[in-house]
């Protein structure tokens, strides 16, 4: 009687432990599936910001100005063309 | 002759949207080739919104009366990019504007504006030539006018309603304005044009170009050798040393804004093309031209106008923004942003006194209106 309760327990704590590690399976997939989904979100928008912060043409961030990709050098003698108003 | 200038030995230089084009190419073979593609781009832009074509996708979008419009692709592209550096400037760049600079006197072609310096028929373009995009650039006659020559006849003075007044829905391809907005796409549709013929030229043909459209300017491909060498300076059809200074590019775009050109006189007052969107009135701010470099010649473009109508508070924007840039004030001295390379011919400004020093000399004010162009020169 006492071996058979023993044995019931035992069982009953193998159970619980395949459902607490089944558990913990199914939340970590969850936080790699979530993981993936925000990245893919906002992943898009940090591409974007780079690109806004330091970029060459063609490739305008929306929510900033751009900076270009090198700053003006110093140059000698008369320009090749004028940069003025029009 | 330089490295620089040996390299580049394809240049067309030809008139459009009412001023300069420029464009070299570091493969001159492919000159003609890249001209035809620029000619294409550019008569697509005028299709799109010039404000002097009746047939023009902006002025049916003016003449709809708040109603929606139906619009391409390209013209959405335009109206949101001149929206986009509306916002980025926090309202100093408004396509709102073209109004409110018609009331102010500048609603005919600049050649016929009374109290307009002599400057000669511009850059080999026929006298009277429009600008195509809007009033900003320059204008017709009240005949080939627009709705807003009409209300300021009438005494109506609408001033700037307000960017935010342009609906614009890229999804289904439809536009609205709103509150009696009529839009004009003269700050960004030439820059933008600028860029977007660069950026084809460069694709298609594999070589290196320079894309001037008055002096709004955009580079794409491989450069020449130490970049490309462009001299900023007030006036772009001025001399190639007209005072200023020479620096290379080897991306991006470069523009300049100045008060010094399509200046006139009016009752006595000095007024000028850029307005101030929160007056309506010309920006009276303390710099007379302003360049900057930044990664796309429309992006150039919306900084150096927004500098012009933000006045002293412009060093600070253009710093917070790492933008490299040249500012020069009525008085010709000369402030420098970011990365912009030292001139060495430059007038600098005294630097600002230690933290625990005399308190620093007010700034300089800016200079009364005058009825003339008589500015200093750098």
């Amino acid at each position: 009687m006492r071996r058979d309760r023993a044995r019931s327990a035992a069982a009953a704590r193998d159970d619980g432990l395949r459902k607490v590690s089944r558990l913990t399976w199914r939340a970590g997939a969850a936080g790699v599936v979530c993981s993936a989904l925000i990245a893919a979100a906002f992943g898009h928008d940090v591409a974007t910001g780079n690109a806004g912060a330091r970029g060459s043409t063609g490739h305008r961030g929306r929510g900033t100005i751009l900076i270009p990709a090198q700053p003006p050098a110093p140059a000698q003698g008369s320009g090749q063309v004028n940069s003025g108003a029009s | 002759m330089t490295a620089a200038a040996a390299a580049v030995t394809g240049r067309d230089t030809f008139g459009v949207f009412g001023t300069t084009a420029t464009l070299l190419v570091t493969d001159p073979g492919s000159l003609p080739a890249a001209r035809r593609l620029a000619d294409g781009e550019l008569a697509a832009v005028d299709r799109a919104c010039s404000r002097f074509r009746a047939d023009s996708e902006l002025s049916a979008l003016n003449a709809a009366g708040g109603a929606a419009v139906g619009i391409s692709e390209l013209f959405a592209e335009l109206i949101d990019e001149a929206l986009r550096a509306a916002r980025l400037t926090d309202g100093a760049v408004d396509p709102t504007c073209g109004q409110a600079l018609a009331e102010l006197g500048y609603d005919r072609d600049f050649a016929l504006l009374p109290g307009t310096p002599a400057r000669g028929t511009p850059h080999g373009q026929p006298p009277g030539s429009p600008g195509r995009f809007g009033i900003t650039r320059t204008a017709t006659g009240h005949a080939a006018g627009h709705a807003a020559t009409g209300s300021a006849a009438a005494g109506h003075l609408a001033g700037v309603p307000g960017w935010r007044s342009v609906l614009l829905d890229r999804d289904h391809l439809r536009a609205r304005l709103t509150g009696g907005a009529q839009l004009d796409l003269g700050a960004t549709a030439k820059a933008w044009a600028a860029d977007r013929c660069a950026e084809v030229i460069a694709a298609q043909l594999g070589c290196g170009v320079l894309v001037s459209l008055g002096g709004d300017i955009a580079v794409a491909g491989p450069g020449p050798a130490g970049g490309w060498r462009i001299r900023v300076t007030d006036d772009h059809a001025a001399g190639p040393d007209a005072p200023g200074q020479t620096v290379a590019i080897t991306s991006g775009g470069l523009a300049t804004s100045s008060t010094t050109v399509r200046a006139w006189a009016r009752d006595g007052q000095r007024m000028h093309h850029i307005v101030d969107p929160a007056t309506g009135q010309p920006a009276r701010g303390c710099w007379r031209t302003v360049s900057v470099a930044a990664g796309s010649c429309v992006d150039a473009n919306a900084a150096s106008t927004a500098a012009i109508v933000l006045g002293a508070a412009a060093v600070a924007w253009l710093r917070d923004r790492s933008l490299p840039a040249r500012l020069v004030r009525e008085d010709g001295l000369v402030e420098t942003t970011a990365d912009w390379p030292h001139d060495p011919e430059s007038v600098q400004p005294p630097p600002a006194p230690p933290a625990s020093g005399p308190p620093a000399p007010p700034p300089a004010p800016p200079s009364p209106p005058a009825a003339g162009p008589a500015v200093p020169r750098t």
